[in-house]
């Protein structure tokens, strides 16, 4: 096996690497001068543009009804398979409501299709990235956490209807 | 009488700092210098290809984002651009030059990872945390666009998933002029410095036939001079229509095709994907994103094999349709994966602390290696 051989034996002024590393320091040195760059997050909460892709919640409107009518496309949609839909019938106008909603956030992996698909408008993405559990029980959110009052959610509708 | 001296099998890894991700090596040593190395992949195995068959072709696009997760704009770019040509589909001028945007930006956010931790994992910290620095920026561009700083899921068979944010074009153009000179910066900082140079020139030498041979593509086969680059060769979508050069390596610094050179010529890849930027930008047109979006998809039987110049290399989708709305088969030809396989040649009588400088040198994403 050929084995290369390396050059090892560099002169004094080969070895004396100052020059480089004074010019490092140097750069430093005049960015602590400069504008911050970092957040300090955890005191400072990151506030993220209407186009945030966070934890998709169900939109809740005034008279505290949900707006999804339980039509399942979302649940079809999904590639990850993380919403589960059960439909019931109701009197009010939409006749169909979603008895039971639940979104596995284990599974969901934030790609917006189901925001996409949606024909009412019912589910949407919002700014929640803040998403930890303690255990995996606790990761199936249902109707109970994510409904969420229409008010918070209107930078998101307004994104909607102008990009997409 | 000479002594007796004894091979030795060392693991580098999964868990090694510097090898970017679950990669283990195996690497058998006699003294310092290395005989031989075996890369252990498969750690981070998601059955991408597999999991495709149960998806139908939209579907798809979310989980191409996860395989070069430090380029899923170029991946999501690659499938949508086979797909399209598998349908026969015409996309909007507009569609077409926010891809390249949004792509070319995704070349320079993924150089810019690929070079600040090529300078971490040989003992240069503060040079990454500059580029992390102006990759952040790119990030929070792509955020106002499609909402996701990672995993993109921005570009859709026929069109995108949303339009650019009036503020898109003025704040991507701020971040073009305040990018430039940031170049120079690392330039200064980490390219020319001596002791940079000197831990990388030389090392790891690729020579262009063992490149080719190999089928390596992207920054690695051009760092042996090779002027291979698919947006010139092949070209897709409007990337004829633009003026840029490609760049090569040149030897300047020690050996042609040696770890510099590939560094070097990411270095000069993102200047031009600058040039790129700035024409798409002066030429956007304005237009309906979703007009070619159609309604089902669903390819004739038959296959396809699109491929695109992904940052790292030559990104390849084949795609098998048997008429259904789910793909027959998907098969991926990833660039890391076949980057890496010419990775054991290269360490072949060097340093055991080279293979670490090599290894940054191929610029590997553990998540397209695996899939």
């Amino acid at each position: 096996m050929p084995v290369k051989k390396r050059k090892k034996d560099f002169t004094l002024s080969e070895k004396l690497y100052i020059p480089e590393i004074m010019k490092g320091l140097g750069l430093t040195l005049k960015h602590m001068f400069k504008p911050k760059v970092t957040m300090e997050y955890p005191e400072v909460k990151f506030n993220p543009p209407a186009a945030f892709r966070g934890r998709p919640v169900l939109v809740q409107e005034e008279n505290g009804v949900e707006r999804c009518v339980a039509c399942g496309l979302c649940a079809r949609v999904c590639p990850a398979l993380a919403i589960e839909v059960q439909a019931s019938e109701t009197n009010l106008d939409k006749e169909r409501f979603p008895e039971r909603f639940e979104i596995n956030m284990i599974r969901c992996i934030f790609c917006g299709f189901c925001e996409e698909v949606c024909p009412e408008e019912a589910i949407v993405m919002s700014k929640d990235y803040e998403l930890v559990f303690r255990n995996r029980n606790d990761a199936i959110f249902g109707k109970d956490k994510l409904l969420v009052p229409i008010a918070k959610l209107h930078d998101r509708l307004e994104f909607l209807r102008n990009f997409k | 009488m000479a002594l007796k001296t004894e091979e030795m099998v060392l693991n580098m890894g999964p868990q090694h700092p510097s090898t970017h991700g679950v990669l283990r090596l195996e690497v058998e040593l006699d003294g310092e210098l290395i005989i031989n190395v075996k890369p252990h992949i498969g750690y981070l195995h998601r059955c991408f290809e597999k999991h495709c068959e149960a998806m139908t072709y939209p579907q798809v696009i979310p989980y191409t984002d996860r395989l070069d997760y430090l380029s899923s704009m170029y991946n999501n770019f690659g499938y949508v651009v086979t797909m399209e040509r598998f349908l026969g589909i015409q996309v909007p001028e507009r569609v077409e030059y926010i891809r390249v945007i949004m792509g070319e930006l995704q070349r320079i956010a993924s150089h810019l990872i690929a070079l600040g931790t090529y300078g971490l994992d040989i003992g240069a910290y503060t040079p990454f945390l500059y580029c992390f620095r102006d990759r952040e920026t790119i990030l929070s561009l792509f955020e106002m666009t499609c909402g996701a700083r990672l995993l993109y899921n921005y570009m859709w068979v026929g069109g995108l998933s949303h339009d650019l944010h009036p503020d898109f074009v003025p704040k991507c153009r701020e971040f073009l002029k305040v990018f430039k000179p940031n170049i120079t910066e690392l330039n200064n900082l980490l390219s020319y410095n001596k002791i940079f140079v000197e831990r990388t020139a030389n090392i790891g030498i690729l020579p262009a036939e063992t490149a080719i041979n190999y089928g390596i593509t992207g920054p690695m086969l051009r760092g042996s001079g090779v002027k291979w680059d698919l947006r010139k060769n092949d070209p897709y979508s409007i990337y004829d229509r633009f003026d840029f050069e490609i760049p090569v390596g040149t030897g300047a610094q020690g050996t042609l095709g040696d770890c510099w050179d590939r560094y070097f010529v990411r270095v000069r890849e993102m200047e031009e994907s600058v040039k790129i930027v700035e024409q798409a930008l002066d030429q956007l047109p304005e237009g309906d994103i979703n007009a070619a979006i159609p309604k089902r998809i669903k390819p004739p039987v038959g296959s396809i094999y699109g491929r695109v110049e992904n940052p790292k290399g030559e990104l390849g989708y084949f795609i098998m349709s048997d008429g259904s709305t789910n793909p027959f088969r998907v098969k991926l030809r990833g660039p890391s994966f076949v980057n890496m396989t010419v990775f054991g040649e290269l360490c072949k009588g060097h340093l055991i602390a080279d293979v670490i400088a090599i290894l940054g040198s191929v610029d590997i994403v553990l998540g397209e290696v695996d899939r």
